[in-house]
């Protein structure tokens, strides 16, 4: 299990999935991220820092946001 | 196991033995060579479109455009090098706007591209000899669209091809028997281009930057065929080789593409975030790998900034590299050297996912006082042979390659040494980290094209004569986070399936280890053994539950069980769907522990083949052990030809 820092770039309340920078990644986001459904809607907000937690961390399917923050 | 002559089998196995070991040093990595790019030339001119070629005399002409009086100049030095003067140019008249420019060669013949002011009209000029003089402009094309980047190459029959962008499209015109045809159109569809190389070797193989219709940044290679990888004027798919998200800010233009040794790229990246930058990144192809495959070395950043980036000649003795203000050249030949007479001592270890060389060398005369600037310096590439004097003379077999990551100068007490540090190809890949998020989604690639593209990315090729199908076929969704090494990504790959790696040369091959494998050598009989130890226990586990997505498997080692009570290791794997992958997953696992239960090592005389995961057969009657079967699961090889003299293998053993 991995922990991840990043940030949220966008959000699709429909999938609740996100696309995040994950820390160190200048160039390419990771998209299709769940996120966990205890997070409003309304918190994921874009350039909002969030946490995630990578169960594979070489599955990015197997991920999931599990906090905003700032 | 390598394939030994029959002579270095023989003397391998005698009881009176002289060792040779033979040990050479490359200015390369993986095969290519390495460009160390010198700088000749600093000049004042403005960044902007410019092209470079070097015809069949082995001057160097180029044209740039001036970004405020869109003048079109051109320059040839007839003997480009240290101290040629690269700041004349001479006006040739009035070009495009927004436009690049392409310039393309063969023996005496120089052509020029470039578009009017109109912006839709291609003109060409044309040199026959060597760029001294050119013909006036001739009317090619009137594009519908404005042109913005063009590129140019001949065949060796001769063909001219004139690649040009036109709105988001890329044309293509070939001139055969001196008349140009009809434009032709790609089948692709981009919102932009920003980029176009192109280069000749079999087909028509452009690399070229742009945004695709998702909004993704990127860099690709296209191949538009000529009958060799790709038919007659038919284009390949786009395959991607960098990539950046929409709204990252960064983007990619200015591509450059050369067909030498093999096919060198550079491409700018743009950042327009805080902290902006311009810069050439450069790649190669991997050494036997065609432009097909597609498999590059990671790109490195360059040192200059450029928004319209570097025009890079492939000359007869040099690779040229070329803007408006500067002009650089590094030889393309591989420095090498031969280091086997002063070898003193060397001390090898291969491991399944780590391998290491020492050396130390003769330095009592100060001969390798001044190393790090030619073969021998940091990153080259070591190539250890481990042989034997046998009737027919030295002979040597050449295990896998080593590439330098210190050097050590010992001094006092009579000794004076150069003590080399070197890495396998694990080493190289170690050492690549990824720069940023990489993802594969599900039925993307399987897991062998996605190990192909790691070790691509540390400059290593891999080699699969026999893959399982689980390494052929199954395409798991599978990301490597920023920061990640190469080592850490190929792990998690391997473990997916029953492959296993090992290294000859600067190859990484795969094949599938089984318990039905015939042996490849024989110690204890022929070959003499010297020592031996042999453990018999338990894997780490021998009871395995892999669990997938709504789907478990599990695997027993029951005879482990009916000892030890069971002990239990669990797997989880989303990717993983259905039940004959977890069963498949499971049996994979639960044999690998299983071949850990066994262990121990033996010490023989050096087999110049032996290769990790090779099967063995031992023969120890003081131990008990009559022709029994084990797997090298590591290697340690110990040469010395000082004090005490030593040369022998120790082999880690496991179960097969």
């Amino acid at each position: 299990m991995e922990l991840k820092r990043g940030i949220l770039k966008s959000f699709d309340a429909g999938t609740y999935k996100a696309t995040i920078q994950v820390a160190g990644s200048l160039s390419v986001w990771l998209e299709g991220v769940a996120v966990a459904r205890n997070i409003p809607a309304g918190e994921m907000v874009p350039e909002r820092a969030c946490a995630l937690v990578f169960f594979d961390p070489g599955n990015p399917q197997d991920g999931v946001v599990i906090a905003v923050y700032t | 196991m390598r394939t030994l002559s029959a002579t270095l089998l023989a003397a391998q196995r005698q009881a009176s033995r002289l060792p040779y070991v033979r040990l050479e040093t490359f200015d390369r990595v993986a095969g290519v060579a390495r460009l160390h790019f010198q700088r000749l030339y600093t000049g004042s001119e403005p960044d902007y479109f410019h092209a470079a070629t070097m015809p069949g005399d082995g001057s160097l002409v180029r044209s740039r455009l001036d970004p405020v009086t869109y003048t079109l100049y051109l320059q040839r030095v007839a003997s480009p090098g240290p101290g040629a003067d690269f700041s004349a140019w001479t006006s040739a008249g009035t070009s495009s706007a927004g436009a690049g420019l392409a310039l393309c060669s063969q023996g005496a013949n120089v052509l020029l591209f470039y578009v009017g002011v109109d912006q839709h009209t291609v003109y060409c000029r044309e040199s026959t000899d060597y760029g001294a003089t050119f013909s006036t402009a001739t009317a090619l094309i009137v594009a519908l669209d404005p042109v913005t980047w063009m590129a140019a190459a001949i065949s060796p029959s001769v063909v001219v091809g004139l690649f040009y962008v036109s709105g988001a499209t890329i044309w293509v015109t070939l001139r055969t028997g001196g008349t140009w045809g009809s434009p032709g159109v790609w089948p692709h569809s981009l919102n932009a281009l920003s980029g176009l190389a192109v280069a000749y070797s079999g087909d028509w193989d452009l690399a070229l930057a742009g945004q695709d219709t998702s909004g993704y940044r990127k860099v690709w290679t296209c191949i538009y065929g000529d009958g060799g990888a790709e038919p007659v004027g038919t284009w390949s798919a786009l395959r991607e080789i960098a990539r950046a998200s929409a709204g990252s800010q960064v983007s990619f233009r200015a591509t450059s593409l050369a067909s030498a040794d093999v096919f060198r790229l550079f491409f700018v990246e743009k950042y327009a975030g805080t902290q902006s930058y311009q810069r050439p990144q450069w790649s190669h192809s991997l050494a036997s790998a065609s432009f097909e495959d597609n498999l590059w070395r990671e790109p490195v950043p360059f040192d200059l900034d450029a928004d319209y980036g570097v025009a890079l000649v492939a000359g007869e003795d040099y690779a040229w590299l070329c803007c408006p203000s500067g002009v650089w050249r590094a030889p393309r030949a591989s420095a090498s050297q031969e280091l086997t007479a002063d070898l003193l001592r060397a001390v090898a270890e291969t491991y399944s996912d780590a391998g290491r060389l020492r050396v130390e060398l003769r330095n009592d005369d100060g001969r390798y006082n001044g190393v790090g600037s030619d073969a021998l310096r940091l990153g080259s590439e070591l190539a250890l042979g481990l042989g034997y004097y046998t009737s027919a003379g030295a002979e040597v077999s050449s295990g896998p390659s080593y590439w330098v990551e210190s050097l050590e100068h010992w001094s006092g007490e009579g000794v004076a040494r150069l003590v080399i540090h070197a890495s396998d190809g694990w080493g190289l890949l170690g050492q690549w980290r990824a720069r940023h998020q990489y993802r594969w989604a599900v039925g993307e690639a399987s897991v062998l094209a996605l190990l192909r593209s790691v070790f691509a990315r540390a400059g290593l090729e891999v080699v699969a004569l026999a893959p399982s199908t689980t390494l052929a076929t199954f395409a798991p969704a599978f990301t490597i986070h920023p920061g990640e090494s190469g080592v850490e990504a190929a792990r998690r790959l391997l473990v997916l399936a029953p492959d296993v790696l090992y290294f000859r040369g600067h190859q990484a091959y795969l094949k599938v280890p089984s318990d039905s494998d015939p042996s490849d050598y024989v110690y204890g009989t022929v070959h003499p053994l010297l020592a031996g130890r042999y453990r018999s226990g338990d894997g780490p586990a021998n009871r395995l539950q892999v669990y997938g997505a709504g789907v478990m498997a599990e695997h027993f080692s029951w005879d482990s069980i009916d000892q030890l009570q069971d002990r239990l290791r669990q797997v989880h794997d989303m990717n993983l769907t259905t039940l004959a992958q977890v069963q498949d997953r499971a049996q994979t696992e639960g044999t690998g522990d299983a071949r850990l239960a066994s262990g121990g090592e033996i010490v023989v005389p050096v087999n110049c083949g032996q290769e990790l995961h090779d099967v063995v057969e031992v023969t120890d009657p003081v131990a008990g052990l009559s022709a029994a079967r084990r797997r090298v699961t590591g290697l340690h090889v110990e040469y010395s030809a000082t004090g005490q003299p030593v040369y022998r293998h120790r082999l880690a053993l496991g179960g097969v």
